[in-house]
């Protein structure tokens, strides 16, 4: 990371081209992404029928396509409304020097993120789980029973609810003082589960600047030598003052940025093929305009807000092995379930993403989206475990044996996508004394496993 | 005499006959435009939408006929074609964009009476305070056009104040709020303090949606619609004015569920 670079970034957001938000988003990207789309002949190639992706010659064709879109784009500056833009020559130089691997955590929870190619066998790294929001109370023993399963890597969520029983209000000193106090809840609880060097990306109770001020690089906060400063951006490919803050904080404290977005099939990228695109070209730009050490630009489906129906499989995985296959950079995905938990549709949800972005050469995940991120509580440790093991335990399958499995698990679902069911909350599927699953919700988790090792995942049972 | 007689009659049959087929090609010809207009609207034409609603007032064609049978007609097709996901957001939202156009040329020439037939009602819509996300918000926006609203987009990060103010100044029916982030819900429940505080909340339906925006959330707030999708937005509002319950109601409309 490079005070010059941010400067030149900077410099870009205040000198770059002219355009307005509305005409970027209806007019730019729309229509940049069916010229590209169009050049390299990757029109109507999305096949639902097949929704995991094995084409190798496909995605070669999407990597060149992102990248140009990358460079003949760039990211539009909300704050200012002027276009970032690099060169072609500037990218490359970007991909090249990005890390191919990267250290979190400390001590005995030190873990390293590498760069993965499809059907890799080296196991990927996961990170629980987004930030679903979760009362004050739960916070800790929450995060402690989640943090107990040692397949899980890193922590990111959940979100506090309040801050000292006050509702964080965005934009407010409360963010500020959320970001703090979720650094220290968060560890508290990894050192009640024995696990005091486990890494975070954070600070995902506030998104916005204000909450990485107060929680990130300042004294009990999270520690920038070993954890990531999350930006999120809105779609597609902006950037803003929020974001570019926390470079220039990450950069002051000595930290290191993990940077992402989200691509909408039906949103201003289009057809699954556009979303496909706009991602491979969205992760490389993470890299450029944001100095990101590991990056994230998953699509999702904006018809039920979620990505483990058919179409979003697959942009997804034509995505990830676009880039895992053509560069070494870092990147990472999130598979939105949208079921609650304690029901089988989640793991369903769970086993047909996860197995995809591993056999994708996806190297880091976070999740799950339990309920889709609607409801308060509405998480639990166990659907967390179940994500690590489907995600680590597909690394070097085939991608064909990948699809056949997703082709019988995807109708047990996939009718049920807009509207899933809620499950049940944390408090209701757990036990909170033990921290261990209710009978019911580990009776569902054992019978789904089976199913679904029957059908060839290969996992451990128990 | 006779041949006198005949001539006339034959003349004031070619008349009658002529007043006929002239009747025949102004309504062919005013068809013509509606099409064109509805064509204009469908491909996102802007340009193309003011000059056609301009064609429409020098050629006669009734404003009102023109919006409800020619604009209105685009809009009824494009949204069919984005509920098939044949196009997506951004022909939705150059379609809203060629559908203000129409608006703003033809609105004017038709009479006070009439112009609460243009449409619907106006809505108020914006991403709620310390949140700068707005695809949600812009296809609610642009479901509420299609759906026959007039939409006052006020963009994101929007102050409770300023929700308030711009209901007050263009007279809307609706205030609609959309949030991403949990940490801007406080400020839709803002919007409704704020609503009381200066006595108008009866004078605003308050309608919410958006990521952590639950039916729970709209109950404890006192709003008076949730949606979960952009077209159940639509529907709310739909209902909210079209049926007799004035704001606030006492259970929160919820659509999606």
């Amino acid at each position: 990371m490079s005070v010059e670079t941010i400067l030149n970034i900077l410099d870009r957001a205040h000198t770059g081209p002219f355009c307005t938000v509305h005409d970027w988003d209806a007019k730019i990207i729309p229509s940049k992404v069916k010229e590209k789309l169009k050049e390299h002949g990757v029109e109507k190639t999305c096949t639902p029928q097949d929704p995991i992706n094995a084409d190798d010659g496909l995605v070669d064709e999407y990597f060149k396509a992102g990248f140009e879109l990358a460079v003949d784009v760039g990211m539009l500056c909300l704050d200012t409304e002027r276009v970032v833009k690099v060169t072609d020559t500037e990218l490359k130089e970007v991909i090249r020097n990005a890390p191919s691997e990267l250290p979190m955590g400390e001590g005995r929870d030190k873990i390293r993120i590498t760069h993965r190619r499809p059907e890799d066998r080296h196991p990927p790294i996961q990170t629980c789980p987004l930030g679903i929001v979760v009362s004050e109370d739960l916070f800790i023993p929450l995060v402690q029973a989640i943090a107990q399963y040692r397949i899980i890597d890193l922590l990111e969520g959940p979100s506090l609810e309040t801050v000292y029983g006050r509702p964080i209000r965005s934009g407010t000193p409360y963010e500020t003082l959320a970001g703090r106090v979720q650094a220290s809840m968060h560890k508290e609880a990894v050192w009640r589960a024995g696990r005091p060097g486990m890494g975070f990306d954070e600070v995902i109770t506030s998104p916005t600047v204000f909450g990485q001020f107060g929680g990130y690089g300042v004294p009990g906060g999270f520690d920038p030598k070993r954890h990531a400063a999350l930006i999120l951006s809105p779609s597609e490919l902006k950037t803003s003052y929020t974001s570019l803050h926390k470079v220039v904080h990450a950069i002051n404290c000595g930290g290191f940025i993990f940077s992402g977005t989200f691509v909408l099939i039906g949103g201003y990228a289009g057809p699954p093929e556009g979303a496909a695109l706009v991602s491979v070209a969205s992760n490389m730009l993470q890299f450029a305009v944001h100095q990101a050490s590991y990056a994230s630009s998953p699509i999702m489906d904006m018809r039920y807000m979620g990505n483990c129906g058919r179409e979003a499989q697959w942009a997804n995985s034509v995505a990830y092995q676009a880039l895992s296959r053509n560069t070494h950079l870092l990147t990472g995905a999130v598979t939105n379930q949208v079921a609650g938990p304690c029901t089988s549709m989640i793991l369903y949800e769970s086993t047909v993403g996860m197995m995809n972005l591993s056999v994708s050469g996806v190297s880091i995940s976070v999740g799950p989206r339990s309920a889709g991120g609607k409801y308060t509580n509405y998480i639990s440790p166990l659907e967390c475990k179940y994500v690590a093991e489907v995600f680590k335990g597909c690394a070097g399958m085939k991608r064909s044996d990948a699809n056949e499995i997703a082709k019988a698990i995807i109708p047990k679902y996939g009718d049920k996508l807009r509207y899933p069911p809620k499950g049940k909350s944390f408090r209701e599927c757990f036990d909170l004394e033990t921290l261990k699953p209710t009978k019911e919700w580990r009776d569902i988790y054992l019978k789904v496993k089976k199913e679904v090792m029957d059908l060839g995942v290969p996992l451990e049972y128990p | 005499m006779r041949l006198y007689f005949f001539c006339i009659a034959r003349a004031k049959n070619l008349c009658w006959r002529g007043a006929k087929t002239k009747s025949k090609v102004m309504t062919m010809a005013k068809r013509r435009i509606l099409d064109r207009l509805t064509m204009a609207i469908i491909g996102g034409d802007e340009i193309s939408a003011k000059e056609t609603s301009e064609e429409c007032i020098a050629a006669g064609v009734d404003p009102l006929e023109a919006i409800k049978r020619g604009a209105a007609g685009g809009m009824k097709v494009v949204g069919e074609k984005f509920r098939n996901f044949e196009i997506f957001l951004p022909e939705v939202m150059l379609a809203a964009d060629a559908m203000k156009a129409c608006m703003a040329v033809l609105v004017p020439k038709i009479s006070e009476e009439r112009k609460s037939e243009t449409s619907l009602g106006k809505v108020v819509i914006g991403t709620a305070a310390g949140d700068i996300h707005d695809i949600g918000k812009n296809l609610v926006a642009t479901m509420l056009s299609v759906a026959g609203f007039e939409v006052y987009d006020l963009g994101t990060g929007v102050s409770p104040k300023r929700f308030v103010e711009t209901a007050e100044e263009v007279k809307a029916a609706v205030i609609a709020l959309s949030s991403l982030l949990t940490t801007s819900l406080a400020y839709m429940e803002d919007v409704i303090k704020l609503l009381k505080d200066t006595n108008l909340r009866n004078k605003y339906y308050v309608v919410v949606g958006g990521g952590p925006v639950t039916p729970e959330w709209a109950e404890k707030i006192g709003a008076d619609g949730y949606g979960r999708y952009a077209e159940d937005g639509a529907e709310i509002c739909k209902k909210l004015v079209t049926e007799d319950m004035p704001p606030p109601l006492p259970k929160c409309i919820v659509e999606g569920v």
